[in-house]
């Protein structure tokens, strides 16, 4: 699957992933606490600059990660151009790019696989309370393999809904696929039982 | 006591008996299973490799019984089913043959030398990194293949492993089945893929209606379903 | 256990299909994402526990960095947009959802579906929505109340779609309502 990792290495791919989210979860803190235009601009000059550091490409790849954003600057310019508190929008404004760019960032220079390691650690804990946390693991590994299998799925229903309707399938497509679903989930169930299945007392990735 | 041990073997399945009083001894290297759709070779194939419980009767691998023991279940026999789709579990094919390594026990790191180990054996080395998604059917039928031989069970046991698959990459599966140490249970209707296997075991409506060597059985059973194939049953509701 | 956790996996798989697949046109001709419907649709169909943990494990994958929500999005970036307030009441929708699916047993099954998917997935839904987007664009609950009026009308579709779906999946296979079982 196609994932929002930027295909660029670049040096922060490098930087340990716990790093980056500790450093990303501090500075969004922060950037909702300030109201000062001043650290705001330059909070957002700083992140430009962190993505000009990767590269042109890098920047422009992470541009386009922000159009979700548009409509939102649209309203808050609109808004606030039509009460007068010009200074209030600014803040706004800048505070939503800076840390929607900023957690792009993390995302894109961070693996999968150093991700999951992440998380893992962080579930760590909550094993010995008792909860299966390989299953975690298993379970993530498995919605990655089946999307994919799931959009197919879709897809060919829909085929062969129009081979037999002059009509578009709609909202009706989606009862075969979550039978589908749920028909696939128990023979995988089995195939993880052929395997072994849950065992909780076996070391998973991180040992 | 070696090899697959059935012992008066009865499955009822949602109130319907789908296996009754099947009994048999298998030591031999190659065993075939043939019958028709619904004939319940396909729960014999589960209660032979311990995912399903029988109601009535013992099956065992090597004395020990599979269904109550998943752990020497995961040491002594390997399951593929008719579907990769539903077998493949991971995103990545080293992923998915790792896992059943480290479900028996070893450390990830050795897992995944053993991973890589298998796909060498096969000369598909370069597979590793490869989305399991985008393999063909025959490629993940193979994967599946790797994966459960990489556990290096006693008995393979394969239902329909081959339905789907065009002549040359069912050939292609076939020899490489041909180089397996492991014994192979295979379920199948075709009585084709069956060439050079020591032992058939014909079901019928859940019964065993003929257990001998190829020569005895499959012309038997290729002229039944021949005759079958003359009448209408596709008519009848199971129920 | 394992079929509760491949059951929980594969929902999950299925609400990031149902953002990928291309212009599912749900009704009117207006294309509306029909991935918030996998939401409800998790709570009505698996309950208020597994449905609430396939959202969860979704959002994890989000979290991860795959871009599975509807239009490609996804990432870190998917907690801190004006909108993540909807985002973050999904695992609490499905679960109000399934809850109420669970609980509420007489009545036709679609009505009660519906009526559950819009206290879950609409009423509940938007209460985190609005006070995420009153924290992100510093603006009063009601103001924000009034900007997501817009939406509602395709969300009640989404609901009584999820009602209708839902039905349809008892009477195709009873056992796969694990909400009512």
């Amino acid at each position: 699957m196609i994932s929002l990792i930027s295909p660029v290495e670049t040096w922060a791919h490098r930087i340990p992933a716990g790093a980056k989210l500790l450093a990303l979860s501090a500075l969004t803190v922060a950037l909702f606490l300030t109201d000062r235009p001043a650290v705001l601009a330059a909070a957002t000059l700083a992140v430009i600059a962190l993505y000009l550091s990767a590269g042109t490409a890098f920047l422009r790849q992470g541009a386009r990660h922000l159009r979700m954003l548009w409509p939102f600057l649209l309203l808050i310019a609109l808004w606030h151009g039509l009460t007068g508190q010009a200074q209030a929008g600014i803040v706004i404004a800048l505070r939503l790019l800076a840390a929607l760019a900023l957690a792009n960032f993390v995302t894109m220079t961070t693996r999968l696989t150093d991700m999951i390691a992440v998380l893992t650690w962080v579930l760590s804990p909550l094993r010995r309370l008792g909860l299966p946390t390989r299953a975690v693991t298993l379970a993530i590994a498995m919605v990655l393999r089946f999307t994919p299998m799931l959009v197919e799925n879709g897809q060919r229903l829909a085929l062969s809904w129009r081979a037999r309707s002059p009509r578009r399938p709609g909202w009706r497509i989606v009862v075969p696929m979550a039978a589908l679903a749920l028909d696939d989930a128990d023979h995988v169930a089995e195939a993880l039982r052929a395997r072994g299945g849950i065992l909780n007392d076996i070391p998973d990735g991180r040992n | 006591m070696t090899g697959v041990e059935l012992r008066d073997i009865g499955v009822t399945l949602a109130g319907r008996p789908v296996l009754q009083g099947v009994s048999a001894r298998l030591e031999e290297p190659r065993v075939g299973i043939v019958g028709r759709n619904g004939s319940g070779k396909t729960t014999l194939a589960r209660v032979i490799a311990g995912l399903v419980a029988p109601d009535a009767g013992q099956a065992r691998i090597d004395g020990a019984d599979m269904a109550a023991d998943r752990r020497a279940a995961l040491a002594t026999v390997g399951i593929i089913f008719q579907n990769p789709d539903h077998q493949i579990i991971f995103p990545t094919v080293l992923e998915e043959i790792a896992f059943g390594l480290t479900q028996q026990g070893q450390r990830p790191r050795a897992a995944e030398a053993a991973a890589r180990a298998m796909l060498d054996r096969f000369g598909k080395g370069h597979w590793a990194p490869a989305a399991t998604h985008s393999l063909s059917q025959g490629q993940k039928q193979l994967l599946c293949l790797m994966a459960v031989l990489a556990m290096r069970p006693r008995v393979v046991v394969m239902d329909e492993p081959f339905s789907g698959l065009d002549i040359p990459t069912r050939l292609q599966l076939m020899r490489y089945l041909d180089g397996i140490a492991a014994q192979v249970v295979m379920i199948t209707h075709d009585p084709g893929q069956l060439r050079g296997f020591d032992r058939i075991l014909w079901l019928e409506g859940g019964r065993l209606i003929a257990d001998g060597p190829p020569d005895a059985v499959l012309p038997r059973f290729e002229a039944q379903m021949r005759e079958w194939g003359g009448l209408d049953d596709l008519a009848h509701l199971a129920g | 256990m394992e079929r509760n956790m491949t059951r929980i996996a594969l929902f999950a798989a299925l609400i990031a299909a149902l953002g990928l697949i291309p212009s599912l046109t749900l009704a009117f001709g207006v294309p509306i994402t029909a991935q918030s419907m996998g939401v409800m649709l998790a709570g009505a169909i698996l309950g208020a526990k597994r449905g609430a943990l396939a959202v969860l494990l979704f959002m994890a994958l989000v979290a991860l960095g795959l871009p599975l929500l509807a239009g490609g999005r996804g990432g870190l970036g998917a907690f801190v947009a004006p909108t993540s307030g909807f985002f973050l009441g999904w695992p609490v929708a499905a679960f109000v959802t399934g809850l109420i699916v669970e609980r509420l047993r007489s009545g036709p099954l679609a009505v009660t579906v519906a009526l559950a998917s819009i206290i879950g997935g609409i009423v509940v839904m938007y209460a985190f929505g609005i006070v995420g987007m009153s924290m992100a664009l510093d603006k009063t609950l009601a103001e924000c109340t009034l900007l997501v009026t817009a939406f509602i009308p395709g969300d009640i579709i989404k609901a009584v779609l999820t009602g209708l779906i839902t039905q349809a999946l008892a009477r195709s296979r009873p056992a796969a309502l694990l909400s009512r079982s």
